[in-house]
């Protein structure tokens, strides 16, 4: 078969199964796109700006697990791009992003729409390609692919001059059935002295933690992290990343650790003297103050990344591979054991005394009359007990996200889509569009801030397009909550730059423009009809404005700097 | 590491983004591959004339520092193994016990 380069890209595309393509047109990639006109397997959804491509690809993986793909032009179209990629980047997300390079020969001239996008990408990529030549097309998509999911996963960037994708110059096409490459084979199958030190270690620990982050998601292994704690019957804790990949509403879930994390994980996490990480790389959100980390715990780690282990805690076992091969491998010699795992009733019950004392719940609905205002904890419980726990749930940054991490309890994996790494505010709204487009039956919420949504709001002309009904909950507190947070915690209340309250717009209006559905809840006795009545709509978008107590914070949270992770503001003037 | 435009800037790159210093470096490629034969043995593969270069980069840092660099350039998609006076770290073989923490 012989193809041009346009064509080239495009089949190769549909050659790895690829349903939507996120992007934006322009000059630099003007024949990628008459190419995509041209055939019909492969969706193109044309965002409003590309910052929302990378994200909505990003959700639309995060979602399946399947690689998101944004197509945009030079210059600024790359340039826009930039933001969604280090997203992915921080948080290890599979993604290719094509972007369109003005002609070969103009390289280097400063021309019209030029930018070096390999040179701007360079430290938020896993890797990148210049395309060189048409014949080299199917090649560098099947080792884009490759890296992408491979090993540790992460966006590529391919960056294809416009002359490499005229249609008049045709090559002979081939698509690689696989790609190979010298330089580059990520550990899968962990070492048998590694597994064998590791479980060693597991039957010897009277106070241990699974603490179990992004990677067991990425490696979809969930069912192993399951079965692993059913052998060893310790509690477990999620990182934000990690949330669904153990069950919430299981006995042995502690709720999320760190920075806004429960008490009893944290207390656990301090006192352990065993810490199995399972595809978590000791974040600073997580370790506080790494000096005062974890005190009398012995490390295993189990990654895929070399270079994550003993990055910031020193692992005393390491086991590298796939986290699912090296679960089920630890979960085997277990099984094979001749000795037990040691009896943790006493442990279990020390943590059951710290849930007890300063679990998350406490007092929630004490104040639920209209006299008082609407508390953001209370809105994302109603959330979640009216979508029955079921749904894919978007966030943005803020308060906000942290609420929704504490109060939704995510009961499987890839339902729980938010910017963990990077901490991006605008993607909520795009990601959610990615997860909807993959799963159109399925409930798909946005919890977001008044703050952050308006970084991305343009895409509801995009969901109205698309004819996606995803379902809005603005969390509106009237300000940059988190940053006045910290304005109140840590300069005596002086708020900088955190507010805009006269010149918010009428979200319900607004949404309204766009063709959607819009409700506004400002008092308690409107939240729980309110949410049930949105959830109703099935075949429309449904932007919930809902305004809570503006003075709300979130705790817990660790006491910075020099604390550690027992050091723990438990509500305004409570300290541990 | 392959002989690849945009390879060193690569490594170069990430110096500057993680904050390590670069005291010297120099770069050739490689024509004489017996010194890397091991290389070609553990990876199964076999160096042709111009496809590969030596980076030689100096940098006064921790031991713990060090691990991490080195890990991190072995990271890099372009790179087929890296090496300080102690250790030798290559593409997707760890059997060297020090390399394992
Ligand atoms: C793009 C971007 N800019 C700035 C920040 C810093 N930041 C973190 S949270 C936050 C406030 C978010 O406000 P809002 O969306 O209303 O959420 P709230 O905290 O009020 O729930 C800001 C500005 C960020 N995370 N992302
Ligand atoms: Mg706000």
């Amino acid at each position: 078969m012989k193809l041009a380069g346009n064509d080239m890209l495009i089949q190769s595309l549909i050659n790895e199964g690829v349903e939507f393509i996120f992007g934006y047109p322009g000059g630099a990639a003007l024949h990628i796109y008459d190419a995509i006109f041209n055939q019909s397997e492969i969706q193109h959804i044309l965002v409003r700006h590309e910052q929302a491509a990378t994200h909505a690809a990003d959700g639309y993986t995060r979602a399946t697990g399947k690689v998101g793909v944004v197509l945009v032009t030079s210059g600024p179209g790359a340039t826009n791009a930039i933001t969604g990629i280090a997203t992915a980047f921080m948080d290890s997300i599979p993604m290719i992003v094509i972007s369109g390079q003005v002609q070969s020969h103009l390289i280097g001239t400063d021309a019209f729409q030029e930018t070096d996008m390999i040179g701007i990408s360079r430290p938020i990529v896993k890797h990148s390609f210049t395309v060189e030549s048409q014949e080299s097309i199917p090649r560098i998509l099947k080792e884009a692919f490759y890296i992408a999911t491979s090993g540790r996963p992460g966006p590529v960037v391919i960056d294809v001059p416009k002359d490499l994708t005229h249609p008049d110059f045709k090559f002979d096409f081939e698509y690689p059935k696989e790609a190979k490459i010298r330089s580059y084979n990520p550990p899968i199958l962990p070492l048998e002295d590694q597994v064998k030190r590791a479980v060693e270690a597991i039957l010897e620990a009277k106070q241990p933690v699974i603490y179990a982050g992004g990677g067991t998601i990425s490696s979809n292994a969930s069912n192993e992290l399951i079965k692993f704690q059913k052998l060893t019957n310790a509690p477990v804790t999620n990182t934000l990343m990690g949330l669904g990949v153990f069950p919430a509403t299981n006995k042995n879930f502690m709720g999320m650790l760190g920075m806004h994390g429960t008490y009893q994980a944290n207390m656990a996490m301090h006192n352990a003297d065993l810490i199995i990480a399972v595809g978590a790389r000791f974040d600073d959100r997580i370790t506080n103050t790494p000096e005062k980390f974890a005190p009398k715990a012995k490390i295993i780690h189990l990654d895929v990344d070399h270079s994550s282990v003993s990055k910031i805690i020193e692992a005393d076992v390491a086991v590298f591979g796939q986290v699912k091969e090296s679960l089920s491998a630890i979960n085997k010699l277990l099984e094979a054991s001749e000795s037990q795992c040691q009896d943790l009733s006493a442990w279990h019950e020390q943590i059951q005394e710290w849930r007890s004392k300063h679990g998350l719940n406490h007092n929630l609905f004490k104040n639920k009359d209209d006299e008082h205002p609407i508390l953001p904890q209370a809105a994302v419980q109603h959330i979640y007990q009216a979508s029955e726990g079921k749904a894919f749930v978007t966030s943005d940054v803020g308060q906000h996200q942290m609420f929704a991490a504490q109060y939704y309890h995510f009961d499987e994996p890839r339902k729980w889509i938010n910017s963990g790494g990077l901490g991006t505010m605008g993607f909520g709204l795009p990601s959610a569009m990615g997860a909807k487009l993959a799963f159109p039956e399925e409930e798909v919420i946005c919890i977001t801030g008044e703050g952050s949504i308006q970084m991305c709001i343009q895409e509801l002309s995009t969901c109205a397009q698309y004819k996606l009904p995803i379902k809005i909950f603005n969390i509106n507190n009237l300000a940059l909550g988190m940053v006045k947070q910290w304005q109140d915690m840590n300069y005596d209340g002086r708020h900088s730059s955190i507010s805009y309250e006269d010149s918010l717009p009428d979200f319900v209006k607004l949404a309204e423009s766009f063709g959607h559905v819009g409700i506004k809840i400002t008092k308690n006795s409107q939240l729980q009809d309110g949410i049930e009545e949105a959830l109703s709509y099935k075949d429309k978008l449904v932007f919930v404005d809902i305004y809570v107590d503006p003075d709300e914070h979130v705790y817990p949270m660790l006491v910075a700097p020099e604390g550690s992770m027992k050091d723990m503001w438990l509500d305004k003037d409570l300290k541990t | 590491m392959e002989n690849k435009p945009g390879a060193l800037a690569r490594v170069v790159g990430l110096f500057h983004q993680r904050g390590y210093n670069i005291d010297s470096l120099h770069v050739d490629p490689i024509t004489d591959f017996s010194p890397y034969s091991f290389i070609e043995k553990e990876l199964s593969i076999t160096f042709k004339a111009d496809e590969i270069s030596r980076l030689t980069i100096e940098t006064t840092v921790s031991d713990s520092l060090m691990r991490q660099i080195l890990r991190q350039i072995n990271k890099l998609i372009e790179v087929l193994a890296v090496s300080n006076e102690k250790s030798t770290y290559l593409k997707g073989v760890l059997r060297d016990e020090n390399l394992l923490r």
